[in-house]
């Protein structure tokens, strides 16, 4: 029994083989060419910084959800979660079964509150709003800093993962393959900021669901269904199929309770309940997300399961490493234009990663840091820009340190995320009896913990149980501070709640 | 009170894999009844809408607390049969089949439908985005100083 994955194991930190066939290489230069395009015309439109951080609030439904579900998911869906389904069985799908109550329960807890908070307060951002729940700008600046610290690992990860796609699909190398990537992200992210991150999150969502669909038809068909699949592992290696794979049941309920409920506490996602145009379209965002979803995550459990029957029956031959399972399929049986659709895919995917935090992170610089020092910059659209620039190419630079320590800032980007936001945002929300002290204590504890815990397992100064993980660890901390400390100042609960905030916490 | 319920039920099982000894089996126990209590408080806490409270939701909430809770106990519970002649359901063995279909797909049937059909009545409706925007417009008179 395994007890959960290496953080390489969770994130695109391996070489691929290379891909660099010519229809390969063609449908790459397409892919670029219609997101420079997208870029221009989303540049045109791009015009003050409510455009530039939140699309105006004038996305409509279907961009919106497209849009969400292309941040949602990472080149970790394509490349990283089939080879992790490889390596331990069915134990790593609890990444992704909570796929099934997420949405809708994000759409409970926060869209509807957050968009109303949007439209009382003119409100652009996650710290934002928890600094109008609480009154506190303390508490807004804590979260931002908190923000911050986890969108530099995040950036960090998908600028590698960008290099190592964009290397195997042209061959140029890794240095060359992060900036080229980051610099075409940059492009759109600067000049048409989150406007032109959100219709080339449209188009890249699209092109990532026709892969994935694409790949577990091709799967299913060059298996004779999944039953013959399940039939040929069965036969070889059963436990594989058993309902935690090789994972430790203590693991893959981990897996299932991180990914649940630290889904509330991910800015890419949160961020975007500010954008959509009218707020009772929301009555369809969380069925259309979720089936958009599990149309992308096709792929992460065909691919998985598939390439582990292949090699068992030697269709396919063994891998040099679990990360290869996709390309391995890819080069080996399916149309090459098939393979050429599935790495555009990954690219879109950590591309679009990638601008949804860039634009995340300069909203915090400009707009976050400053009201919590009790100013505010005079030109936030300007500055949004240079601060995207300035993001990027720290992110480059931060990556071309490939290896384990750019894997760690990642693994810690969630689980900083996780646990310093959903008690005070998304708990916060929605109970009056939240203070202001028990937000600033929660999210204090969540920072400290993740880091403190991440840090020591990176230096293995300590090593956790199977199945426990700092991040599960921190959010369980997190929420039980969250609740002591409201518990104990009880009495300015009430006090610290303005009138419209109060409403819209009532509706 | 559920929310915290659920938390301390995860915290203990986390706790109790620090034990000496190694994890004992009970722990995940904690987790498979643990997880769905706090996944569905956090829910409900959510959809309430004062007084109302949750009215005709507390039927899929209840259904999907009860997928989550049976769906893991039922994994943790279940002997280890699978071979190459377990009979298999939509092509997986039993308790496969229990997690991907049951914990995986089956809330994905029931919550966004049940959110989509209560919307107007239960999370928002054309009156409360009104109510909001009426008083953000009397919040920004009174900040400029005119009569709103």
């Amino acid at each position: 029994m395994i007890g959960g994955p290496t953080p390489a194991d969770l994130l695109l930190q391996v070489a691929l083989p290379s891909a660099a066939r010519p229809a390969v290489v063609a449908v790459g230069v397409v892919y670029f060419a219609v997101v420079a395009g997208i870029s221009v015309w989303a540049a045109r439109r791009t015009r003050t910084a409510s455009d530039f951080f939140v699309g105006g609030k004038g996305i409509g439904l279907i961009a919106l959800t497209v849009a969400s579900v292309s941040v949602s998911v990472s080149g970790f869906a394509f490349i990283g979660g089939p080879g992790f389904i490889y390596a331990v069985g069915l134990g790593a799908m609890y990444i992704v079964l909570p796929a099934a109550v997420t949405n809708v329960m994000g759409a409970w807890v926060l869209a509807k509150r957050m968009r109303l908070l949007g439209e009382a307060r003119n409100l652009i951002t996650v710290p934002d709003a928890i600094g109008a729940r609480y009154s506190s700008r303390a508490a807004q600046g804590l979260a931002a800093i908190a923000m911050l610290v986890g969108i530099v690992g995040y950036m960090a990860t998908n600028a590698l993962a960008m290099g190592v796609v964009i290397d195997s699909i042209f061959g140029v190398g890794l240095g060359w393959g992060i900036w080229i990537g980051m610099g075409v992200t940059l492009a759109y992210s600067a000049s048409g900021g989150i406007l032109a991150g959100i219709y080339n999150d449209v188009f890249q969502g699209t092109l990532m669901a026709i892969a994935s669909v694409l790949v577990f038809l091709f799967v299913l068909g060059f298996g004779g269904g999944l039953g013959e699949i399940s039939r040929t592992i069965l036969t070889h290696d059963a436990a594989f199929l058993g309902p935690w794979g090789k994972l430790t049941p203590l693991a893959a309920l981990s897996f299932f309770f991180v990914f649940s409920m630290g889904s509330l506490g991910q800015p890419q996602a949160v961020h975007k309940y500010y954008m959509l145009r009218d707020p009772l379209q929301l009555k369809w965002y969380p069925l259309l997300k979720t089936l958009g979803l599990v149309l992308v995550l096709l792929l992460y459990f065909g691919v998985g399961v598939g390439v582990k029957a292949f090699v068992l029956s030697g269709r396919l031959p063994p891998l040099g490493s679990p990360d290869q399972a996709t390309p391995s399929l890819l080069l080996n049986v399916t149309p090459i234009i098939l393979a050429a659709l599935v790495f555009s895919g990954v690219a879109a995917a950590t591309m679009s990663a990638a601008n949804s935090f860039i634009n995340i992170g300069a909203a915090i610089v400009t707009h976050d840091l400053p009201v919590a020092f009790g100013r505010r910059v005079k030109d936030e659209l300007k500055w949004g820009r240079a601060t995207t620039i300035l993001i990027a190419v720290a992110a480059a630079v931060t990556a071309q340190r490939s290896g384990t320590m750019v894997a760690f800032l990642g693994i810690f980007g969630w689980g900083l995320f996780a646990s310093t936001l959903v008690p005070a945002l998304a708990v916060g929300l929605n109970w009056q009896g939240a203070t202001r002290a028990g937000a600033i204590a929660s999210i204090l504890t969540g920072l400290l913990i993740t880091l403190a815990l991440e840090t020591a397992a990176y230096l293995k100064v300590f090593r956790f149980p199977a199945g426990v993980t700092a991040s599960a660890v921190a959010m369980v901390s997190s929420f039980l501070v969250f609740f002591l400390v409201s518990w104990l100042t009880r009495r300015t609960a009430q006090a610290a709640i303005d009138p419209d905030v109060r409403l819209v916490m009532d509706l | 009170m559920a929310l915290v319920t659920g938390i301390l039920a995860i915290a203990a099982g986390y706790a109790a894999a620090f034990l000496p000894g190694g994890t004992p089996p009970w722990a995940p126990w904690l987790l498979a009844l643990g997880i769905p209590i706090a996944l569905g408080a956090i829910m409900i806490l959510g959809a309430a809408r004062g007084r109302r409270g949750i009215g005709p939701l507390k039927y899929p909430f209840a259904f999907v607390v009860a997928v989550l809770a049976i769906g893991f106990c039922a994994a943790l519970a279940l002997p280890a049969t699978e071979s190459a002649l377990s009979r298999l359901w939509v092509g997986l063995p039993a308790r496969a089949a229990i997690v991907i279909y049951g914990v995986g797909l089956l809330p994905i049937i029931v919550l966004p439908v049940a959110y989509a059909l209560t919307f107007e009545a239960q999370t928002l409706s054309a009156e409360d985005v009104e109510r909001v925007r009426e008083l953000a417009r009397e919040n920004r008179a009174r900040s400029e100083g005119r009569p709103s």
